[in-house]
């Protein structure tokens, strides 16, 4: 009977910390994760191999690029100012590169969910003409013939010999840490003391909840789902998103609803980066749906929003940056 | 004492001999009754006097079972093999802890399944430097046939087929069954000619991505498997 008591009460700490792994701790208005911890569990040494692998060009082909020439810690690993991101000889590519936060709770990966686990994501750029134009035989040989990363492999799964697989897993384990759930948001929400919306904010939130939650919806701000919000085609790069993965008609023009976490910082904005800023996105979201036959049914009554109400919707917008995140020491290069 | 122990641990281990064993299947690739010679060329149409050859040829063969009529018999532990006809080392597969047990049948998937694609990187046969991991529409291949025909219309004459999917409605996973009568070893030929041939490679030539052609294919390639 004692012992039961004990378990049970062990469980119940357990539970109430929601720690799926010790280093990976649920932030509390956080949903359980997607990602599936028991194939590939956390250790401190492999978090530390990803996290060189992601900062190191030997993934690209002539040793220029690594991920993070792309997708930047201080913009939330966006590519800012680029609306489709560059890759080695200055190739342009097709897309923009998306905010990396969260990522143990995505369901799809890419704008058309082109990538189904997190693991395997890294192989896309990887071998991306227009990225990094590497394969990962390649990496991998260059891997193991690098003193550096012997130590490090070793270290992370006492093997020295780099593996594809071992390359992959501990790319993911880095890219599951950049959890970003500590903005003015998400104190109001766990009622932290000393935080609150201002008036502003508090009429943006409930414009947010009537015009966008349907999609962007609360605590990660997407429903993991693929949707068409209404831009129009751009004639040159003829995007057909979701359906290309798909091949169903259905899918045409549906993208990833990205996260607005950091929304601030992530710009340009949507797919193609064809928008320089926020006004732009309302101006979007109110005057300029294109209907077509994919379009969200959300999307097909015009949504009003005055001028006031804009601002509001963006001061509210703007609580959902995490300078935690965007400034944490965990997330920048060792000095090796 | 000393000498029961190890004459005990002499009678388990030759007990446990006797009731397991290591059993061979060989997967061979075929051309005409021949086994396979990459980069050779061959005559797929006798009264079209092509020139045809193969220049790789790989395939995930998964989820090994023997059965007894219906009774299951045997299931291989961690079953994923890569047959690659530039490594014919590829071609023979060790099944281990084999039981002393009559079978008339052999069940495998010809490719990777769905769950064992949700799981994120893996290692040995699966790891994605064996070059049978699609980057662009995350999945494996199961199935990669390449080569060289006057038959083909394309840039260098060249087909390629890499035919694979995991989820719905383009799912190519194809599960094959054989009949096998000798209890010694089984060797499963592929006939790659005769794939060839039903495609009709003046048309269907080049497949690179999940789709209903690629699961047509796969079904194609289900058919070239059969006992010696
Ligand atoms: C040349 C720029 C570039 C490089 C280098 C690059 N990426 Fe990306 N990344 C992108 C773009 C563009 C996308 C969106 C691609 C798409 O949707 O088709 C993306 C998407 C992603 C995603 C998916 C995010 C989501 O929410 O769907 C992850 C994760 C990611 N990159 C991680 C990495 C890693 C790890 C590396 C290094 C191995 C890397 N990236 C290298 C540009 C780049
Ligand atoms: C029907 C679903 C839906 C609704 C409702 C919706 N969005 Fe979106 N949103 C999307 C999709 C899908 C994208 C990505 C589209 C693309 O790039 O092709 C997106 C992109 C965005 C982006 C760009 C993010 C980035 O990092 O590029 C912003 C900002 C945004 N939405 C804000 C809003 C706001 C504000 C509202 C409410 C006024 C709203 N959305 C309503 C589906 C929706």
């Amino acid at each position: 009977m004692k012992k039961l008591f004990v378990i049970s009460a062990l469980i119940i700490i357990v539970l109430s910390f929601k720690t799926i792994d010790d280093l990976f701790v649920v932030p509390k208005n956080f949903p359980k994760p997607v990602y599936d911890f028991s194939n590939n569990p956390l250790s401190a040494d492999k978090i530390a191999l990803g996290k060189a692998l992601f900062y190191d060009p030997i993934l690209s082909k002539d040793n220029t690029i690594s991920c993070s020439s792309c997708h930047l810690s201080y913009t939330a690993f966006t590519h800012t100012d680029h609306n489709v991101s560059h890759g080695i000889d200055n190739r342009i590519g097709v897309r923009n590169a998306p905010a990396l936060m969260n990522l143990a709770w995505n369901k799809h990966f890419m704008w058309d969910g082109a990538v189904h686990q997190l693991d395997m994501q890294a192989l896309a750029p990887i071998s991306n003409h227009d990225e990094m134009d590497e394969t990962i035989e390649n990496v991998v040989s260059k891997l193991q013939q690098s003193n550096k990363y012997k130590q490090l492999f070793y270290k992370a799964f006492n093997d020295s010999n780099a593996t594809g697989e071992h390359t992959l897993k501990s790319i993911a384990q880095f890219m599951v840490t950049l959890i970003s759930a500590n903005s003015k948001y998400d104190k109001v929400i766990r009622k932290e003391t000393g935080y609150s919306f201002t008036e502003n904010e508090l009429k943006g939130y409930n414009l947010f909840k009537q015009n966008c939650a349907s999609c962007h919806t609360e605590p990660l701000f997407t429903n993991n789902e693929f949707e068409n919000n209404g831009l129009t085609t751009d004639k040159f790069l003829n995007d057909i998103g979701r359906a290309k993965i798909s091949q169903n008609p259905n899918d045409s023009f549906k993208f990833k609803v990205p996260s607005l976490r950091n929304v601030e910082l992530s710009y340009p904005y949507m797919h193609d980066g064809r928008f320089p800023n926020l006004q732009m996105v309302l101006f979007h979201y109110t005057e300029d749906i294109h209907q077509n036959p994919t379009l969200s049914k959300q999307l097909k009554k015009k949504i009003v929003l005055g001028e006031a109400d804009k601002n509001n919707l963006i001061a509210f917008l703007k609580t959902l940056t995490d300078e935690e995140f965007l400034q944490n020491p965990k997330f920048q290069p060792e000095r090796y | 004492m000393k000498h029961s122990i190890i004459l005990l641990v002499l009678f388990i281990g030759i007990k446990l001999n006797a009731q397991t064993n290591e059993f061979l299947v060989k997967f061979k690739p075929i051309v005409k009754q021949q086994e396979l010679k990459l980069n050779e060329s061959f005559n797929l149409f006798y009264i079209l006097k092509d020139s045809t050859q193969i220049t790789k040829l790989k395939f995930y063969i998964s989820a090994i079972q023997l059965y007894n009529d219906k009774e299951l018999v045997y299931t291989e532990k961690n079953s994923y093999h890569l047959i690659d006809a530039s490594d014919t080392n590829s071609y023979f597969i060790n099944l281990k802890a084999f039981p002393n047990k009559a079978f008339n049948n052999i069940k495998f998937n010809l490719g990777i399944d769905s769950a064992t694609n949700a799981k994120g990187a893996l290692g040995g046969a699966l790891d994605p430097t064996k070059g049978m991991y699609w980057a662009w529409h995350s999945g494996y291949i199961n199935f990669k046939l390449e080569g060289i025909s006057n038959l083909c219309n394309t840039r260098n004459n060249g087909f390629e087929f890499h035919l694979g999917g995991f989820s719905y409605p383009n799912n190519s996973l194809q599960t094959i069954k054989l009949d096998v009568s000798n209890n010694k070893a089984i060797i499963i030929n592929v006939d790659v000619a005769k794939f060839l041939a039903e495609v009709g490679l003046g048309k269907t030539n080049m497949i690179m991505t999940p789709s209903k052609t690629a699961v047509e294919l796969s079904k194609q390639a289900a058919g070239i498997f059969s006992i010696n």
